[in-house]
């Protein structure tokens, strides 16, 4: 790799990171926390990159061949190359926040034991609550914490083989998609046919124990929205 | 120390004169890549090759603030500390030194992506390797950013937390004293850490180094990010279900889980938390082994020191690993 190609590949893994930052996109990848984190690392590697870029170009009138042929290890940095991949699939194809395909590969949220106790939710209102906190609102005492307060959950549709009603999901990420959890909710109750396979809806209902255990909302609306900026809880 | 320049490391002179791919096919990639934009759009319509991509991309950006930590302190080291300080401020006998290295991992805050290059840096300005592997295996899992996400993750059970540091703690100097005992600088390969430029300002040196390692650390990143996306999308992550039963086992099975998953260490309490049909022995070693051993880890060491050592240290320290958290879970949980 030559110097300045070094230097630009620096700079466009910085300038990439800089635009993921202030356009948001990131959080289809990471947690929104880490924001401020990518913006601080891709102001300091484009610096980096743009201080590489003026050295070469100040190098080139001088000699021909880069600084390191002298030290003799120029070759192990082709390695670098790789480091142009992903910012190429950002810009090719920028992958989509992860969708249902890994939701019944991933390790399910168990929320069965050792799980929070939670005081009964104000009736006469609706609450919107995360698809983890309804499943944890239900493995505690049967979901009685839930009562018959309307709930609103948003998810993308999921594929089952539920005989009535389909499953919404929700990804939990910690830090990034790769270490995603989702959190499964069987909504019954709507009348016309079921959304496609990873639309995102907003439900609102009220909680229905289900005899197979299954965390269930008995739907009274259901709207399909487009995917939030933040596509994970 | 071999120094970088030593003559079995040169490439063959037919390749060096191989004229360099520059700033052009740089420039002709992303050109390409804006233009075939549209064509392209249709490529991740089936679902695994979105996953795949999402998780590639997802664990590559994760890990670049860390990475970025991690050079600018071997940089920094490199440019700015007088060479032999940091051998000087380490006690002189290996034996010594080892677990005075591994508690200054609890010095640098990040993941273990960071600590690869800070780990190499040492081992090239003259600290004793059994010493920089001690503190390359133990800066993930003990530094107070990744006690305290492990304290969030297990609320109530500060148990947890100690028994994670005690356990790291003590597979990283397990490690650093059979390095002692077993090791050869010969399985060592020099040449990652060099410094890429020793003449010049001290500024322009610590940027170049910054550079030198950021491209090299980074590369490695990509082909192990690649890797563990490909591991993660396809082999579900359920079938550990199976075995979640008590037992050494199971302590085992999500060691194995914590190789393949290759989760940033500020993150991983998180997952094990949830896998809440484990013994919280079992979940411990998938907290010792993630940081010290994992499919990207083993990229960048590769890289870095040379697969021929890397092979043998990453099955080394998997076995110290969950030796280490099976005896600790059993006397602390």
């Amino acid at each position: 790799m030559s110097e300045d190609a070094r230097a630009t590949t620096v700079l466009l893994v910085g300038a990439l990171m800089i635009r993921l930052a202030v356009g948001g996109a990131y959080a289809k990848y990471v947690r929104t926390g880490m924001g401020p984190l990518l913006l601080i690392a891709g102001l300091l590697l484009a610096g980096l990159g743009l201080f590489g870029v003026v050295r070469a170009l100040r190098h080139r009138g001088q000699a021909a061949s880069p600084v390191e042929d002298a030290h003799g290890h120029r070759h192990n940095e082709r390695i670098g190359w790789l480091l142009l991949a992903p910012v190429l699939a950002l810009l090719l194809v920028t992958p989509p926040a992860l969708g249902s395909f890994g939701v019944a590969r991933s390790t399910g949220v168990s929320v069965t034991s050792g799980g929070k106790v939670f005081a009964p939710l104000p009736p006469g209102r609706t609450v919107p609550m995360t698809l983890l906190e309804f499943d944890e609102r239900v493995a505690d005492h049967h979901g009685t914490s839930l009562g018959t307060t309307q709930v609103r959950l948003t998810g993308f549709v999921t594929p089952s083989s539920d005989a009535q009603g389909f499953r919404i999901a929700r990804y939990q990420i910690a830090c990034c998609a790769a270490d995603a959890v989702a959190s499964v909710v069987r909504v019954t109750g709507t009348s016309g046919s079921r959304p496609a396979r990873d639309q995102w809806v907003t439900v609102t209902g009220t909680f229905n124990r289900a005899a197979d255990g299954v965390p269930e909302l008995r739907a009274v609306s259901l709207a399909e929205i487009s995917t939030p900026v933040d596509p994970y809880e | 120390m071999r120094t970088p320049a030593s003559v079995e490391d040169a490439p063959p002179a037919g390749r060096r004169r191989l004229p360099e791919a520059g700033l052009a096919l740089v420039t002709a990639l992303i050109v390409a890549a804006v233009l075939l934009r549209p064509a392209l759009t249709g490529l991740l319509t089936h679902p695994a090759a979105a996953n795949w991509a999402t998780i590639f991309v997802a664990i590559t950006i994760q890990a670049m603030p860390f990475l970025v930590l991690g050079v600018a302190v071997s940089a920094a080291i490199a440019a700015f500390v007088p060479p032999g300080l940091i051998a000087r401020l380490l006690p002189r006998r290996p034996v010594l030194a080892v677990p005075a290295a591994a508690a200054a991992g609890a010095a640098l805050p990040g993941c273990e992506c960071g600590s690869v290059p800070v780990a190499a840096r040492l081992v090239s300005i003259g600290v004793t390797p059994a010493a920089a592997f001690a503190f390359l295996l133990s800066a993930p899992a003990i530094n107070p950013v990744v006690l305290v996400s492990t304290a969030v993750a297990f609320p109530g059970r500060p148990m947890m937390v100690l028994a994670r540091l005690v356990a790291s703690l003590a597979a990283s100097i397990a490690m650093g004293l059979l390095w002692i005992a077993l090791g050869r600088e010969d399985l060592l390969n020099a040449r990652g850490s060099s410094g890429a430029e020793p003449e010049g300002r001290r500024l322009t040196r610590f940027l170049a180094t910054a550079q030198h390692d950021f491209l090299q650390a980074g590369g490695f990143l990509v082909i192990g990010a690649g890797a563990a996306a490909t591991l993660q999308t396809l082999v579900p992550r359920d079938l550990v279900n199976s075995i979640a039963r008590p037992g050494p086992v199971s302590v085992l099975a999500l060691g194995v889980l914590a190789v393949l998953v290759s989760l940033c260490s500020e993150a991983d309490a998180f997952v094990a938390a949830g896998l809440k049909q484990f013994s919280l022995t079992a979940r411990l070693a998938f907290l010792v082994v993630g940081p010290m051993v994992d499919v990207k880890l083993f990229a960048l060491q590769a890289g870095t020191f040379g697969p021929r050592f890397a092979w043998r240290f990453s099955l080394a320290t998997f076995a110290v690993a969950v030796t280490s958290a099976g005896l600790v879970g059993w006397w602390l949980l």
